[in-house]
């Protein structure tokens, strides 16, 4: 196959400029190519910025309270974002114990042990219901799984069924298939001399995924869980729906689970809500709700782009 | 020990394959049993009455068209634009792997976001009010990413004898673009745009603030303070107080809709996707 500095050269070549140096590169392709680039550049340079700039009164006005501050009264303005980080990190953290080891032990069966007719029909499949929209997903939740939470632990006299548990299961299936897709496609990566060697050293199929096939896909399944992770801390709408947006719930232990069965509110959930349309008047007030979008930001592309660097993955060159 | 071992494990990674493929299946068995029971001729002709508890989708279903088909009007030229920049232009490997980044980054902002942006800029500082176009703008800087990754793919799979012979013909880089690798290619293009949309058709955080409201809209009839309605929206808002048991028919006919929908766009990109994960282990 052609690499893209093929593709580049022979292009070059072709380009009016070696027989006439004048008109070296410029094309009207070329400079609408470059345009539409600069466009979608400028756009997110932009959405940073504004963000930024927006935000700034906050962080003048309550300083690094703003990110510590359990209290957030608006008539008061005071903007205190701690709680809804903490419900944030939460479901995610939820989500992702549930979705991780379903998901790559799905992905592993999918690449290791299916035949590749049937690995690829599941993978339809599965890629089939990611695109599932999180409003359906939401309506699960607010119409079935609510009440299961419910009921499953009613002896801890739950005051509802909108729980940070509850939108944590939520998203651990909604980041499923994101999950086990990508860990399948990092699992199929690792070259098949690898596997053919270890079974050739007569290591079973068990031991051969054990020791050859997962720590070289190390790195592509750690990315499959941080890209399913950043999906998880920006989904708003399923999130919304089954939280409970309680605010100013900050739980005196933030690490016992027994808070995840109370209602919550995520920055996410928070940014969904009327108080939007409300803050908008107010200079503070908007810049606390704009701060809000600005740590969201951070921390999914935090998780993102880890993912994404992790993913280009160096394996073990094959002999 | 190790045969047992043998044994144990890939049923463990059977059954949680089996129990991850159980508890999707089961989730659209679920929306399809509940809302094949509401849809009828007239729930898609009829628009909606009585605050959704009669009536049908007419409306909402037009204007979540109308979103995504705006959104596929205003990315395609820029997914083309940045994919050529992307593929063909840009020389330097460190200058690609960067924009390649930004692709990535793009594709990871949540969608929140891009509605507080929207929010911002044009129903605000632009003075739109809710617009259809603001919502077609959001989405298509959604799916942004998925497009041009689609497309880049797509041209970096053509092969080299094509250019060799449009290079041979004496043909310019512009028109060996505009001959040879956007005609090759346009295949990428339409996956790209098909899965995007499937995603952007079901995008409720964008829109909220910016393109949808939930009652009294029906075809846009300018830019400015005209929103439309939308299936997402209508169910985010009846999906708040569905206790109303004529609300619940509805309420999960609106969302098998959706799915539908959804599920539709994905499939019509299935045969493209396959025909080049064929080409590329052939």
């Amino acid at each position: 196959m052609m690499t893209n500095e093929d593709l580049v050269r022979d292009l070059r070549l072709s380009d009016g400029a070696a027989r006439r140096p004048y008109l070296a590169g410029i094309s009207c392709t070329r400079l609408a190519s470059f345009a539409f680039t600069a466009l979608a550049l400028g756009t997110v340079g932009a959405l940073t910025l504004i963000f930024i700039l927006q935000s700034l009164p906050v962080w003048q006005d309550e300083g690094i309270g703003y990110l510590t501050g359990g209290k957030w009264f608006y008539r008061v303005q005071t903007f205190g974002a701690l709680p809804m980080i903490y419900g944030t990190l939460t479901v995610a953290l939820i989500a992702l114990l549930l979705a991780a080891p379903i998901g790559i032990g799905a992905a592993i069966f999918t690449s290791e042990f299916l035949p590749a007719r049937v690995r690829l029909a599941v993978k339809i499949t599965i890629e089939l219901l990611a695109g599932v929209p999180s409003v359906v997903y939401g309506l699960i939740g607010i119409l079935l799984l609510r009440d299961w939470i419910y009921e499953l632990f009613a002896r801890f006299d739950l005051l509802s069924g909108d729980t940070l548990l509850t939108a944590g299961v939520l998203l651990g299936v909604m980041i499923l298939p994101t999950v086990m897709t990508l860990a399948d496609d990092a699992l199929r990566s690792v070259p098949a001399e690898q596997r053919r060697a270890a079974r050739g050293l007569g290591l079973t199929a068990t031991e051969t995924v054990l020791a050859v096939t997962i720590p070289q896909a190390g790195r592509g399944l750690i990315a499959a869980l941080l890209l399913g992770l950043g999906r998880a801390l920006g989904e708003t709408i399923a999130v919304f729906l089954v939280v409970g947006r309680q605010d100013n719930n900050l739980p005196a232990n933030i690490f016992s689970p027994r808070a995840w069965l109370e209602s919550g509110q995520t920055l996410s959930s928070k940014l969904g809500g009327s108080e939007t349309n409300i803050a908008y008047g107010d200079p503070l007030h908007w810049a606390a709700m704009v701060g809000l979008a600005l740590i969201l930001m951070t921390m999914v592309l935090a998780a993102t782009i880890g993912g994404a660097w992790q993913r280009k993955t160096k394996y073990a060159p094959s002999i | 020990m190790r045969r047992a071992s043998n044994v144990i494990f890939p049923a463990l990674c059977g059954v949680c394959a089996l129990l991850a493929c159980a508890l999707l299946v089961g989730l659209v068995f679920v929306i399809a049993q509940r809302g094949v029971p509401a849809l009828s001729w007239t729930f898609f002709t009829d628009q909606m009455r009585q605050v959704g508890s009669a009536g049908g989708i007419f409306y909402n279903l037009l204007g979540t068209l109308i979103l995504i088909a705006a959104a596929l009007v205003i990315s395609a030229p820029i997914a083309t634009g940045l994919a050529l920049t992307q593929a063909v232009y840009l020389r330097s490997a460190s200058a690609r792997s960067r924009l390649g980044l930004f692709l990535y980054t793009l594709n990871g902002i949540p969608s929140i976001v891009f509605g507080i942006f929207g929010f911002i800029v044009f129903v605000k500082f632009f003075g739109w009010g809710k617009s259809w176009l603001i919502g077609g703008i959001l989405l298509a800087l959604m799916i942004l990413p998925t497009v041009t990754v689609s497309l880049i793919e797509r041209i970096r799979a053509l092969p080299r004898k094509y250019i060799e012979a449009a290079t041979g013909l004496g043909l310019r880089q512009s028109q060996i673009i505009w001959s040879v690798i956007l005609p090759q290619s346009w295949s990428g293009l339409i996956t790209g745009s098909l899965l995007g949309l499937a995603r952007a058709a079901g995008e409720t955080a964008p829109i909220m603030f910016t393109a949808t409201i939930f009652a009294g809209a029906s075809l846009p009839h300018g830019i400015r303070e005209s929103p439309v309605l939308s299936l997402p929206y209508h169910i985010f808002i009846l999906a708040q107080d569905s206790f109303d048991p004529g609300v619940g028919a509805k309420l999960w006919g609106s969302a098998l809709v959706l799915l539908m929908l959804v599920f539709a766009l994905s499939m019509i990109a299935l045969p493209f996707r396959l025909r080049l994960h064929d080409e590329a282990h052939a």
